[in-house]
Protein backbone atom coordinates (compact mmCIF):
# COMPACT_ATOMS: atom_id res chain seq x y z
CA UNK A 1 0.00 0.00 0.00
CA UNK A 2 2.88 2.36 0.80
CA UNK A 3 4.23 1.82 -2.69
CA UNK A 4 0.86 2.76 -4.18
CA UNK A 5 0.65 5.91 -2.05
CA UNK A 6 4.15 6.80 -3.21
CA UNK A 7 3.09 6.21 -6.81
CA UNK A 8 0.02 8.41 -6.49
CA UNK A 9 2.03 11.22 -4.89
CA UNK A 10 4.76 10.96 -7.55
CA UNK A 11 2.18 11.15 -10.33
CA UNK A 12 0.54 14.18 -8.71
CA UNK A 13 3.66 16.18 -8.00
CA UNK A 14 5.50 15.34 -11.26
CA UNK A 15 2.69 17.02 -13.17
CA UNK A 16 3.62 20.62 -12.35
CA UNK A 17 0.89 22.21 -14.40
CA UNK A 18 -1.66 19.96 -12.69
CA UNK A 19 -0.43 21.07 -9.25
CA UNK A 20 -0.47 24.72 -10.32
CA UNK A 21 -4.00 24.65 -11.68
CA UNK A 22 -5.27 22.70 -8.73
CA UNK A 23 -3.87 25.45 -6.46
CA UNK A 24 -5.17 28.15 -8.78
CA UNK A 25 -8.71 26.92 -8.19
CA UNK A 26 -8.28 27.83 -4.54
CA UNK A 27 -6.18 30.95 -5.19
CA UNK A 28 -9.00 32.39 -7.29
CA UNK A 29 -11.15 33.17 -4.28
CA UNK A 30 -8.19 34.85 -2.64
CA UNK A 31 -7.41 36.95 -5.69
CA UNK A 32 -11.07 37.81 -6.30
CA UNK A 33 -11.39 38.94 -2.71
CA UNK A 34 -8.37 41.20 -2.99
CA UNK A 35 -9.48 42.76 -6.26
CA UNK A 36 -13.25 43.01 -5.92
CA UNK A 37 -14.56 42.35 -2.44
CA UNK A 38 -12.15 43.51 0.19
CA UNK A 39 -12.75 47.25 -0.11
CA UNK A 40 -16.48 46.82 -0.33
CA UNK A 41 -16.71 44.64 2.75
CA UNK A 42 -14.37 46.88 4.70
CA UNK A 43 -16.69 49.81 4.05
CA UNK A 44 -19.66 47.96 5.49
CA UNK A 45 -17.68 46.91 8.57
CA UNK A 46 -15.84 50.17 9.17
CA UNK A 47 -17.32 50.62 12.64
CA UNK A 48 -15.87 47.32 13.86
CA UNK A 49 -12.36 47.71 15.26
CA UNK A 50 -9.69 45.63 13.47
CA UNK A 51 -12.18 45.01 10.63
CA UNK A 52 -9.33 44.55 8.19
CA UNK A 53 -7.69 41.78 10.23
CA UNK A 54 -11.04 40.08 10.87
CA UNK A 55 -11.86 40.01 7.18
CA UNK A 56 -8.38 38.76 6.21
CA UNK A 57 -8.56 35.85 8.62
CA UNK A 58 -12.19 35.18 7.64
CA UNK A 59 -11.08 34.82 4.04
CA UNK A 60 -8.15 32.53 4.94
CA UNK A 61 -10.59 30.20 6.71
CA UNK A 62 -12.96 29.94 3.75
CA UNK A 63 -10.18 29.57 1.21
CA UNK A 64 -8.51 26.76 3.15
CA UNK A 65 -11.81 24.86 3.14
CA UNK A 66 -12.09 25.32 -0.65
CA UNK A 67 -8.47 24.21 -1.09
CA UNK A 68 -9.24 20.98 0.76
CA UNK A 69 -12.17 20.28 -1.54
CA UNK A 70 -10.59 21.09 -4.91
CA UNK A 71 -7.15 19.57 -4.37
CA UNK A 72 -8.46 16.26 -3.03
CA UNK A 73 -10.81 16.08 -5.99
CA UNK A 74 -7.93 16.63 -8.42
CA UNK A 75 -5.93 13.97 -6.64
CA UNK A 76 -8.80 11.47 -6.71
CA UNK A 77 -9.11 11.98 -10.46
CA UNK A 78 -6.19 9.54 -10.68
CA UNK A 79 -8.59 6.85 -9.49
CA UNK A 80 -10.93 7.63 -12.39
CA UNK A 81 -8.16 7.80 -14.98
CA UNK A 82 -6.74 4.50 -13.69
CA UNK A 83 -10.15 2.92 -14.13
CA UNK A 84 -10.52 4.40 -17.60
CA UNK A 85 -7.10 3.21 -18.78
CA UNK A 86 -7.56 -0.27 -17.23
CA UNK A 87 -4.69 0.38 -14.82
CA UNK A 88 -7.09 -0.62 -12.05
CA UNK A 89 -7.57 -4.02 -13.70
CA UNK A 90 -3.82 -4.52 -13.68
CA UNK A 91 -3.47 -3.39 -10.06
CA UNK A 92 -6.32 -5.59 -8.87
CA UNK A 93 -4.52 -8.66 -10.21
CA UNK A 94 -1.79 -8.08 -7.63
CA UNK A 95 -1.95 -9.24 -4.02
CA UNK A 96 -2.97 -5.73 -2.94
CA UNK A 97 -6.65 -6.22 -3.70
CA UNK A 98 -9.36 -3.61 -4.27
CA UNK A 99 -9.67 -2.49 -0.64
CA UNK A 100 -6.07 -1.58 -0.08
CA UNK A 101 -5.98 -0.03 -3.51
CA UNK A 102 -8.95 2.18 -2.68
CA UNK A 103 -7.46 3.14 0.68
CA UNK A 104 -4.20 4.10 -1.02
CA UNK A 105 -6.06 6.55 -3.27
CA UNK A 106 -7.81 8.01 -0.22
CA UNK A 107 -4.55 8.30 1.75
CA UNK A 108 -2.69 10.03 -1.05
CA UNK A 109 -5.61 12.42 -1.63
CA UNK A 110 -5.64 13.28 2.08
CA UNK A 111 -1.89 13.88 2.10
CA UNK A 112 -2.11 16.07 -1.00
CA UNK A 113 -5.11 17.96 0.39
CA UNK A 114 -3.24 18.66 3.64
CA UNK A 115 -0.03 19.76 1.93
CA UNK A 116 -1.86 22.06 -0.45
CA UNK A 117 -3.70 23.70 2.44
CA UNK A 118 -0.34 24.30 4.11
CA UNK A 119 0.95 25.91 0.90
CA UNK A 120 -2.17 28.08 0.63
CA UNK A 121 -1.89 29.14 4.28
CA UNK A 122 1.71 30.17 3.73
CA UNK A 123 0.81 32.18 0.63
CA UNK A 124 -2.19 33.94 2.21
CA UNK A 125 -0.66 34.51 5.61
CA UNK A 126 2.52 35.83 3.99
CA UNK A 127 0.67 38.30 1.87
CA UNK A 128 -1.66 39.48 4.65
CA UNK A 129 1.27 39.76 7.01
CA UNK A 130 2.95 42.11 4.57
CA UNK A 131 -0.13 44.20 3.81
CA UNK A 132 -2.11 44.20 7.08
CA UNK A 133 0.23 42.67 9.65
CA UNK A 134 -1.79 39.50 10.28
CA UNK A 135 -0.12 37.19 12.81
CA UNK A 136 -1.09 33.94 14.54
CA UNK A 137 0.16 32.38 17.76
CA UNK A 138 1.86 28.98 17.65
CA UNK A 139 -1.12 27.37 19.42
CA UNK A 140 -3.48 28.62 16.70
CA UNK A 141 -1.13 27.38 13.97
CA UNK A 142 -0.98 23.98 15.67
CA UNK A 143 -4.77 23.71 15.83
CA UNK A 144 -5.09 24.85 12.22
CA UNK A 145 -2.57 22.25 11.05
CA UNK A 146 -4.58 19.56 12.84
CA UNK A 147 -7.78 20.82 11.26
CA UNK A 148 -6.10 20.68 7.84
CA UNK A 149 -5.77 16.91 8.16
CA UNK A 150 -9.39 16.56 9.25
CA UNK A 151 -10.52 18.89 6.46
CA UNK A 152 -8.56 16.94 3.83
CA UNK A 153 -9.87 13.60 5.12
CA UNK A 154 -13.47 14.78 5.13
CA UNK A 155 -13.20 16.33 1.65
CA UNK A 156 -11.55 13.15 0.34
CA UNK A 157 -14.33 10.92 1.64
CA UNK A 158 -17.12 13.15 0.37
CA UNK A 159 -15.41 13.51 -3.03
CA UNK A 160 -14.87 9.75 -3.20
CA UNK A 161 -18.63 9.29 -2.85
CA UNK A 162 -19.35 11.97 -5.46
CA UNK A 163 -17.02 10.49 -8.08
CA UNK A 164 -18.13 6.91 -7.51
CA UNK A 165 -20.34 6.92 -10.61
CA UNK A 166 -17.83 8.82 -12.81
CA UNK A 167 -16.00 6.58 -15.27
CA UNK A 168 -14.41 9.07 -17.66
CA UNK A 169 -11.73 11.65 -16.91
CA UNK A 170 -13.47 14.01 -19.30
CA UNK A 171 -16.64 13.92 -17.20
CA UNK A 172 -14.61 14.35 -14.04
CA UNK A 173 -12.92 17.46 -15.41
CA UNK A 174 -16.31 19.01 -16.03
CA UNK A 175 -17.41 18.00 -12.55
CA UNK A 176 -14.20 19.55 -11.20
CA UNK A 177 -15.01 22.85 -12.89
CA UNK A 178 -18.50 22.83 -11.38
CA UNK A 179 -17.22 21.95 -7.90
CA UNK A 180 -14.46 24.54 -8.12
CA UNK A 181 -16.91 27.26 -9.13
CA UNK A 182 -19.63 26.30 -6.68
CA UNK A 183 -17.37 25.62 -3.68
CA UNK A 184 -16.65 29.30 -3.07
CA UNK A 185 -20.34 30.03 -2.73
CA UNK A 186 -21.31 26.79 -1.02
CA UNK A 187 -18.90 27.16 1.88
CA UNK A 188 -19.72 30.88 2.14
CA UNK A 189 -16.32 32.23 1.09
CA UNK A 190 -17.31 34.68 -1.63
CA UNK A 191 -20.40 36.01 0.09
CA UNK A 192 -21.01 35.81 3.86
CA UNK A 193 -23.68 33.25 4.67
CA UNK A 194 -25.69 35.79 6.70
CA UNK A 195 -26.65 37.95 3.74
CA UNK A 196 -27.77 34.99 1.58
CA UNK A 197 -31.48 34.16 1.16
CA UNK A 198 -32.85 31.41 3.43
CA UNK A 199 -32.71 28.67 0.80
CA UNK A 200 -29.08 29.43 0.02
CA UNK A 201 -28.27 29.48 3.74
CA UNK A 202 -29.77 26.01 4.10
CA UNK A 203 -27.81 24.86 1.07
CA UNK A 204 -24.59 26.08 2.67
CA UNK A 205 -25.46 24.17 5.81
CA UNK A 206 -25.71 20.82 4.00
CA UNK A 207 -22.25 21.21 2.48
CA UNK A 208 -19.62 19.52 4.70
CA UNK A 209 -17.00 22.12 3.74
CA UNK A 210 -19.03 24.84 5.46
CA UNK A 211 -18.37 23.26 8.86
CA UNK A 212 -14.68 23.04 8.05
CA UNK A 213 -14.68 26.72 7.05
CA UNK A 214 -16.51 27.62 10.27
CA UNK A 215 -13.94 25.78 12.39
CA UNK A 216 -11.04 27.42 10.55
CA UNK A 217 -12.61 30.82 11.22
CA UNK A 218 -13.11 29.99 14.88
CA UNK A 219 -9.41 29.18 15.22
CA UNK A 220 -7.98 31.89 13.01
CA UNK A 221 -10.25 34.75 14.10
CA UNK A 222 -10.38 33.93 17.83
CA UNK A 223 -7.86 36.49 19.00
CA UNK A 224 -9.09 39.24 16.71
CA UNK A 225 -12.74 38.60 17.66
CA UNK A 226 -11.85 38.92 21.31
CA UNK A 227 -10.25 42.33 20.87
CA UNK A 228 -12.81 43.57 18.34
CA UNK A 229 -15.88 42.72 20.41
CA UNK A 230 -14.46 42.94 23.93
CA UNK A 231 -17.45 42.40 26.16
CA UNK A 232 -20.06 43.09 23.52
CA UNK A 233 -21.54 39.59 23.20
CA UNK A 234 -24.59 40.55 21.17
CA UNK A 235 -22.56 42.26 18.51
CA UNK A 236 -20.14 39.35 18.44
CA UNK A 237 -22.89 36.75 18.06
CA UNK A 238 -24.42 38.79 15.27
CA UNK A 239 -21.07 38.99 13.50
CA UNK A 240 -20.41 35.27 13.93
CA UNK A 241 -23.79 34.35 12.50
CA UNK A 242 -23.50 36.77 9.61
CA UNK A 243 -19.99 35.71 8.61
CA UNK A 244 -20.44 31.97 9.15
CA UNK A 245 -17.91 31.79 11.97
CA UNK A 246 -20.49 29.65 13.70
CA UNK A 247 -23.28 28.04 11.73
CA UNK A 248 -26.84 28.44 12.88
CA UNK A 249 -29.03 25.37 13.34
CA UNK A 250 -31.66 26.13 15.98
CA UNK A 251 -29.02 28.05 17.88
CA UNK A 252 -25.47 28.91 16.91
CA UNK A 253 -23.38 25.71 16.93
CA UNK A 254 -20.65 25.52 19.51
CA UNK A 255 -17.17 24.35 18.66
CA UNK A 256 -17.69 20.74 19.87
CA UNK A 257 -21.09 20.54 18.16
CA UNK A 258 -19.50 21.52 14.86
CA UNK A 259 -16.90 18.76 15.31
CA UNK A 260 -19.65 16.25 16.10
CA UNK A 261 -21.53 17.08 12.93
CA UNK A 262 -18.33 16.73 10.91
CA UNK A 263 -17.64 13.40 12.58
CA UNK A 264 -21.07 12.12 11.61
CA UNK A 265 -20.65 13.31 8.01
CA UNK A 266 -17.26 11.60 7.91
CA UNK A 267 -18.71 8.30 9.13
CA UNK A 268 -21.59 8.51 6.66
CA UNK A 269 -19.28 9.31 3.74
CA UNK A 270 -16.91 6.49 4.73
CA UNK A 271 -19.75 3.97 4.70
CA UNK A 272 -21.01 5.25 1.34
CA UNK A 273 -17.51 5.28 -0.17
CA UNK A 274 -16.53 1.78 0.96
CA UNK A 275 -19.92 0.14 0.36
CA UNK A 276 -19.61 -0.26 -3.43
CA UNK A 277 -16.02 -1.56 -3.15
CA UNK A 278 -17.13 -4.12 -0.59
CA UNK A 279 -20.03 -5.32 -2.77
CA UNK A 280 -17.76 -5.65 -5.79
CA UNK A 281 -15.15 -7.65 -3.86
CA UNK A 282 -17.81 -10.05 -2.63
CA UNK A 283 -19.11 -10.65 -6.14
CA UNK A 284 -15.66 -11.13 -7.62
CA UNK A 285 -14.71 -13.89 -5.20
CA UNK A 286 -17.42 -16.14 -6.53
CA UNK A 287 -16.32 -16.35 -10.16
CA UNK A 288 -12.97 -18.20 -10.22
CA UNK A 289 -12.50 -21.53 -8.52
CA UNK A 290 -9.40 -23.49 -7.66
CA UNK A 291 -8.98 -27.18 -7.61
CA UNK B 1 -5.08 -29.34 -16.65
CA UNK B 2 -3.77 -26.01 -15.42
CA UNK B 3 -6.94 -24.22 -16.49
CA UNK B 4 -10.36 -25.41 -17.59
CA UNK B 5 -13.57 -23.67 -18.44
CA UNK B 6 -16.96 -25.33 -18.32
CA UNK B 7 -19.81 -23.88 -20.38
CA UNK B 8 -18.43 -20.38 -19.97
CA UNK B 9 -21.03 -17.87 -21.13
CA UNK B 10 -21.20 -14.09 -21.09
CA UNK B 11 -24.19 -12.02 -22.14
CA UNK B 12 -24.39 -8.25 -22.41
CA UNK B 13 -28.13 -7.66 -22.38
CA UNK B 14 -29.47 -9.70 -25.25
CA UNK B 15 -26.15 -10.01 -27.06
CA UNK B 16 -24.17 -13.15 -26.40
CA UNK B 17 -20.46 -12.32 -26.33
CA UNK B 18 -19.22 -15.77 -25.32
CA UNK B 19 -21.38 -18.83 -25.80
CA UNK B 20 -20.78 -22.10 -23.93
CA UNK B 21 -17.00 -22.07 -24.15
CA UNK B 22 -15.16 -25.19 -23.03
CA UNK B 23 -11.39 -24.95 -22.90
CA UNK B 24 -8.68 -27.17 -21.51
CA UNK B 25 -5.25 -25.61 -21.12
CA UNK B 26 -2.37 -27.97 -20.28
CA UNK B 27 0.65 -26.81 -18.29
CA UNK B 28 3.44 -25.55 -20.53
CA UNK B 29 1.20 -25.29 -23.58
CA UNK B 30 0.93 -22.36 -25.97
CA UNK B 31 -2.64 -21.48 -26.93
CA UNK B 32 -3.72 -18.88 -29.47
CA UNK B 33 -7.24 -17.51 -29.42
CA UNK B 34 -8.01 -16.40 -32.96
CA UNK B 35 -11.01 -14.48 -34.15
CA UNK B 36 -12.12 -11.39 -36.06
CA UNK B 37 -12.93 -8.11 -34.28
CA UNK B 38 -15.79 -8.54 -31.84
CA UNK B 39 -15.53 -12.33 -31.83
CA UNK B 40 -15.38 -12.48 -28.03
CA UNK B 41 -11.62 -12.93 -27.54
CA UNK B 42 -11.07 -10.14 -25.04
CA UNK B 43 -14.29 -10.96 -23.17
CA UNK B 44 -13.07 -14.54 -22.82
CA UNK B 45 -9.68 -13.34 -21.63
CA UNK B 46 -11.27 -11.04 -19.03
CA UNK B 47 -13.31 -13.90 -17.62
CA UNK B 48 -10.27 -16.19 -17.51
CA UNK B 49 -8.28 -13.66 -15.48
CA UNK B 50 -11.23 -12.87 -13.21
CA UNK B 51 -11.81 -9.26 -14.23
CA UNK B 52 -15.24 -9.96 -15.62
CA UNK B 53 -17.98 -12.17 -14.19
CA UNK B 54 -19.36 -14.92 -16.43
CA UNK B 55 -23.15 -14.97 -16.84
CA UNK B 56 -22.95 -18.75 -16.56
CA UNK B 57 -20.28 -21.43 -16.37
CA UNK B 58 -17.07 -21.74 -14.40
CA UNK B 59 -13.34 -21.12 -14.68
CA UNK B 60 -11.23 -23.61 -12.75
CA UNK B 61 -7.53 -23.20 -12.05
CA UNK B 62 -5.11 -25.68 -10.58
CA UNK B 63 -4.49 -24.86 -6.92
CA UNK B 64 -2.21 -21.86 -6.26
CA UNK B 65 -1.79 -20.93 -9.90
CA UNK B 66 -0.26 -17.51 -10.42
CA UNK B 67 -1.26 -15.48 -13.43
CA UNK B 68 0.43 -12.68 -15.35
CA UNK B 69 -1.32 -10.49 -17.89
CA UNK B 70 -0.07 -8.28 -20.72
CA UNK B 71 -2.99 -6.02 -21.53
CA UNK B 72 -3.80 -4.73 -24.98
CA UNK B 73 -3.21 -1.13 -23.99
CA UNK B 74 -0.43 0.07 -21.78
CA UNK B 75 -1.17 0.04 -18.05
CA UNK B 76 2.06 1.54 -16.76
CA UNK B 77 2.56 5.17 -15.78
CA UNK B 78 3.97 7.52 -18.41
CA UNK B 79 5.63 9.94 -16.00
CA UNK B 80 7.42 7.28 -13.99
CA UNK B 81 10.68 5.65 -15.02
CA UNK B 82 10.78 2.00 -16.04
CA UNK B 83 12.41 1.08 -12.73
CA UNK B 84 9.87 3.03 -10.68
CA UNK B 85 7.00 1.43 -12.59
CA UNK B 86 8.30 -2.10 -12.10
CA UNK B 87 9.40 -1.56 -8.50
CA UNK B 88 6.04 -0.11 -7.46
CA UNK B 89 4.15 -2.98 -9.07
CA UNK B 90 6.54 -5.52 -7.53
CA UNK B 91 5.79 -4.14 -4.08
CA UNK B 92 2.09 -4.87 -4.61
CA UNK B 93 2.87 -8.60 -4.37
CA UNK B 94 3.81 -10.62 -1.32
CA UNK B 95 6.97 -12.72 -1.42
CA UNK B 96 8.73 -11.16 -4.38
CA UNK B 97 12.53 -11.24 -3.97
CA UNK B 98 14.12 -7.80 -3.70
CA UNK B 99 16.29 -8.32 -6.79
CA UNK B 100 13.39 -9.47 -8.99
CA UNK B 101 13.17 -6.22 -10.99
CA UNK B 102 16.90 -6.13 -11.64
CA UNK B 103 17.00 -9.78 -12.74
CA UNK B 104 14.01 -9.36 -15.06
CA UNK B 105 15.46 -6.19 -16.53
CA UNK B 106 18.61 -8.11 -17.46
CA UNK B 107 16.76 -11.13 -18.83
CA UNK B 108 14.47 -9.01 -21.00
CA UNK B 109 17.12 -6.53 -22.07
CA UNK B 110 15.70 -3.46 -20.34
CA UNK B 111 18.89 -2.46 -18.55
CA UNK B 112 19.79 0.40 -20.92
CA UNK B 113 16.53 2.28 -20.39
CA UNK B 114 15.61 1.49 -16.79
CA UNK B 115 16.05 5.14 -15.78
CA UNK B 116 14.02 6.52 -18.66
CA UNK B 117 10.44 7.61 -18.23
CA UNK B 118 8.02 5.10 -19.72
CA UNK B 119 6.51 7.72 -22.05
CA UNK B 120 9.85 8.24 -23.83
CA UNK B 121 10.23 4.57 -24.85
CA UNK B 122 9.62 3.16 -28.33
CA UNK B 123 6.67 0.83 -28.95
CA UNK B 124 8.83 -2.27 -28.76
CA UNK B 125 10.60 -1.16 -25.58
CA UNK B 126 7.25 -0.43 -23.94
CA UNK B 127 5.97 -3.89 -24.78
CA UNK B 128 9.08 -5.50 -23.30
CA UNK B 129 8.53 -3.53 -20.10
CA UNK B 130 4.85 -4.59 -20.11
CA UNK B 131 5.94 -8.22 -20.40
CA UNK B 132 8.47 -7.75 -17.59
CA UNK B 133 5.66 -6.32 -15.45
CA UNK B 134 3.52 -9.40 -16.17
CA UNK B 135 6.38 -11.69 -15.12
CA UNK B 136 7.03 -9.96 -11.77
CA UNK B 137 5.17 -12.56 -9.72
CA UNK B 138 6.78 -15.46 -11.63
CA UNK B 139 3.44 -16.61 -13.07
CA UNK B 140 2.49 -20.14 -14.09
CA UNK B 141 0.32 -18.83 -16.87
CA UNK B 142 0.85 -15.72 -18.98
CA UNK B 143 -2.04 -14.07 -20.83
CA UNK B 144 -1.27 -11.71 -23.70
CA UNK B 145 -4.06 -9.68 -25.30
CA UNK B 146 -2.90 -8.80 -28.82
CA UNK B 147 0.66 -8.19 -27.69
CA UNK B 148 2.06 -7.15 -31.07
CA UNK B 149 -0.75 -5.02 -32.50
CA UNK B 150 0.55 -1.73 -33.88
CA UNK B 151 4.22 -2.73 -33.86
CA UNK B 152 6.48 -2.83 -36.93
CA UNK B 153 7.53 -6.18 -38.32
CA UNK B 154 11.01 -6.17 -36.75
CA UNK B 155 9.61 -5.39 -33.33
CA UNK B 156 6.85 -7.96 -33.74
CA UNK B 157 9.47 -10.62 -34.52
CA UNK B 158 11.56 -9.61 -31.51
CA UNK B 159 8.59 -9.67 -29.12
CA UNK B 160 7.49 -12.94 -30.60
CA UNK B 161 10.91 -14.55 -30.14
CA UNK B 162 10.94 -13.30 -26.55
CA UNK B 163 7.55 -14.87 -25.77
CA UNK B 164 8.56 -18.19 -27.31
CA UNK B 165 11.83 -18.18 -25.39
CA UNK B 166 9.99 -17.51 -22.14
CA UNK B 167 7.59 -20.33 -22.82
CA UNK B 168 10.42 -22.75 -23.59
CA UNK B 169 12.85 -21.76 -20.83
CA UNK B 170 10.39 -21.33 -17.98
CA UNK B 171 7.85 -23.95 -18.99
CA UNK B 172 5.42 -21.07 -18.96
CA UNK B 173 1.86 -21.66 -20.09
CA UNK B 174 0.94 -18.99 -22.62
CA UNK B 175 -2.48 -17.91 -23.84
CA UNK B 176 -2.65 -15.12 -26.35
CA UNK B 177 -5.18 -13.45 -28.57
CA UNK B 178 -4.02 -12.18 -31.92
CA UNK B 179 -5.07 -10.95 -35.32
CA UNK B 180 -1.82 -12.07 -36.87
CA UNK B 181 -2.28 -15.60 -38.09
CA UNK B 182 1.40 -16.23 -38.64
CA UNK B 183 1.81 -15.85 -34.88
CA UNK B 184 -0.85 -18.46 -34.21
CA UNK B 185 1.04 -20.81 -36.54
CA UNK B 186 3.66 -21.33 -33.86
CA UNK B 187 1.13 -22.21 -31.17
CA UNK B 188 0.55 -25.81 -30.24
CA UNK B 189 -3.13 -25.19 -29.68
CA UNK B 190 -5.22 -22.87 -31.82
CA UNK B 191 -8.79 -21.97 -30.93
CA UNK B 192 -10.80 -20.15 -33.58
CA UNK B 193 -13.64 -18.14 -32.06
CA UNK B 194 -16.41 -16.18 -33.72
CA UNK B 195 -19.66 -14.77 -32.35
CA UNK B 196 -18.64 -16.17 -28.99
CA UNK B 197 -18.52 -19.79 -30.20
CA UNK B 198 -15.55 -22.06 -30.82
CA UNK B 199 -15.53 -22.82 -34.54
CA UNK B 200 -12.47 -25.05 -34.54
CA UNK B 201 -9.63 -26.07 -32.29
CA UNK B 202 -6.50 -28.15 -32.62
CA UNK B 203 -2.93 -27.65 -33.73
CA UNK B 204 -2.31 -25.12 -36.48
CA UNK B 205 -1.50 -28.01 -38.86
CA UNK B 206 -4.74 -29.82 -38.07
CA UNK B 207 -6.81 -26.72 -38.64
CA UNK B 208 -5.08 -25.95 -41.92
CA UNK B 209 -5.56 -29.57 -43.03
CA UNK B 210 -9.23 -29.53 -42.28
CA UNK B 211 -10.31 -26.08 -43.29
CA UNK B 212 -7.76 -24.62 -45.69
CA UNK B 213 -7.74 -25.65 -49.35
CA UNK B 214 -4.46 -25.74 -51.31
CA UNK B 215 -4.19 -23.25 -54.14
CA UNK B 216 -2.86 -24.03 -57.61
CA UNK B 217 -2.30 -21.22 -60.10
CA UNK B 218 -1.48 -22.28 -63.66
CA UNK B 219 -0.14 -20.03 -66.43
CA UNK B 220 -1.12 -21.14 -69.93
CA UNK B 221 -1.11 -19.68 -73.48
CA UNK B 222 -4.56 -21.25 -74.10
CA UNK B 223 -6.89 -20.67 -71.16
CA UNK B 224 -10.02 -21.97 -72.94
CA UNK B 225 -8.48 -25.31 -73.81
CA UNK B 226 -7.24 -25.82 -70.26
CA UNK B 227 -10.67 -24.98 -68.84
CA UNK B 228 -12.14 -27.60 -71.19
CA UNK B 229 -9.66 -30.28 -70.07
CA UNK B 230 -10.09 -29.84 -66.31
CA UNK B 231 -13.43 -30.85 -64.85
CA UNK B 232 -13.01 -28.59 -61.77
CA UNK B 233 -14.51 -25.08 -61.56
CA UNK B 234 -11.70 -22.49 -61.23
CA UNK B 235 -11.89 -19.96 -58.38
CA UNK B 236 -10.28 -17.20 -60.45
CA UNK B 237 -9.14 -16.65 -64.02
CA UNK B 238 -7.42 -14.02 -66.19
CA UNK B 239 -6.36 -13.99 -69.86
CA UNK B 240 -3.31 -16.15 -69.11
CA UNK B 241 -3.88 -17.67 -65.67
CA UNK B 242 -6.32 -20.04 -63.99
CA UNK B 243 -6.53 -20.61 -60.22
CA UNK B 244 -7.97 -23.74 -58.60
CA UNK B 245 -8.77 -24.42 -54.98
CA UNK B 246 -7.95 -28.06 -54.19
CA UNK B 247 -8.51 -30.37 -51.28
CA UNK B 248 -5.22 -32.23 -51.62
CA UNK B 249 -1.80 -31.86 -53.13
CA UNK B 250 -2.48 -35.03 -55.21
CA UNK B 251 -5.28 -33.28 -57.08
CA UNK B 252 -2.82 -30.54 -58.05
CA UNK B 253 -0.32 -33.10 -59.30
CA UNK B 254 -3.04 -34.76 -61.42
CA UNK B 255 -3.91 -31.48 -63.14
CA UNK B 256 -0.27 -30.65 -63.76
CA UNK B 257 0.60 -34.11 -65.12
CA UNK B 258 -2.33 -34.53 -67.49
CA UNK B 259 -2.03 -31.01 -68.94
CA UNK B 260 1.75 -30.56 -68.92
CA UNK B 261 1.82 -29.63 -72.64
CA UNK B 262 -0.59 -26.75 -72.03
CA UNK B 263 1.22 -25.31 -69.00
CA UNK B 264 3.96 -22.68 -69.33
CA UNK B 265 4.32 -22.10 -65.55
CA UNK B 266 2.57 -22.81 -62.24
CA UNK B 267 2.53 -21.93 -58.59
CA UNK B 268 1.37 -24.25 -55.82
CA UNK B 269 0.63 -22.88 -52.33
CA UNK B 270 -0.47 -25.13 -49.46
CA UNK B 271 -3.45 -23.84 -47.49
CA UNK B 272 -2.51 -21.29 -44.83
CA UNK B 273 -4.11 -20.45 -41.52
CA UNK B 274 -5.43 -17.31 -43.24
CA UNK B 275 -7.38 -19.51 -45.68
CA UNK B 276 -8.72 -21.65 -42.85
CA UNK B 277 -9.65 -18.56 -40.89
CA UNK B 278 -11.53 -17.01 -43.80
CA UNK B 279 -13.24 -20.31 -44.56
CA UNK B 280 -14.38 -20.51 -40.94
CA UNK B 281 -15.35 -16.93 -40.22
CA UNK B 282 -16.48 -15.68 -43.62
CA UNK B 283 -15.15 -12.82 -45.70
CA UNK B 284 -17.33 -9.92 -44.70
CA UNK B 285 -15.82 -7.11 -42.62
CA UNK B 286 -16.94 -6.39 -39.09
Amino acid sequence: MLAMIKRNLLLYFRDWSGVFFSLLGALISFILYLIFLKQNMLTSWQRVPHARLLLDTWLIGGTLAITGITTTLTSLSLMVSDREKHVTSDLELTDAGPFRLFISYLCSATIIGTLMQVVMLVIMWGSFYLTDGVTFGSLTVGKVLGLMVVSALLATMVNAVIIYGVHAVNTLNKLGTIVGTAAGFLVGTYIPIGILPTFAQNLVKVVPGSYVAALYRQYLMADYLKTAFSGNRIARTHFERLMGVRLNWSTLLTHPETYHIMGLILIGATVLAFGPVWIRVRRQHQSIQER
Amino acid sequence: MLLETHHLTKRFGKRIAVNDLNLKIARGSFTALLGPNGAGKSTTMNMLIGLSQPTAGTVIYEHHSKIGVVFQGSVLDDCLTVRENLQIRAEQYHHIPADRVTILSQQLGLATFMQQRYVTLSGGQKRRVDIARALLNDPDILFLDEPTTGLDIQTRRAIWTLIQRLQRDRQLTVILTTHYLDEADAANHVVVIDHGCVLAQGTAAEIKDRYAADVLTVTTPDVDQLLGQVALQPTYQTGTQVTYSLATMQAALDILMTNRALISNFEFRPGTLDDAFLALTGKEMR
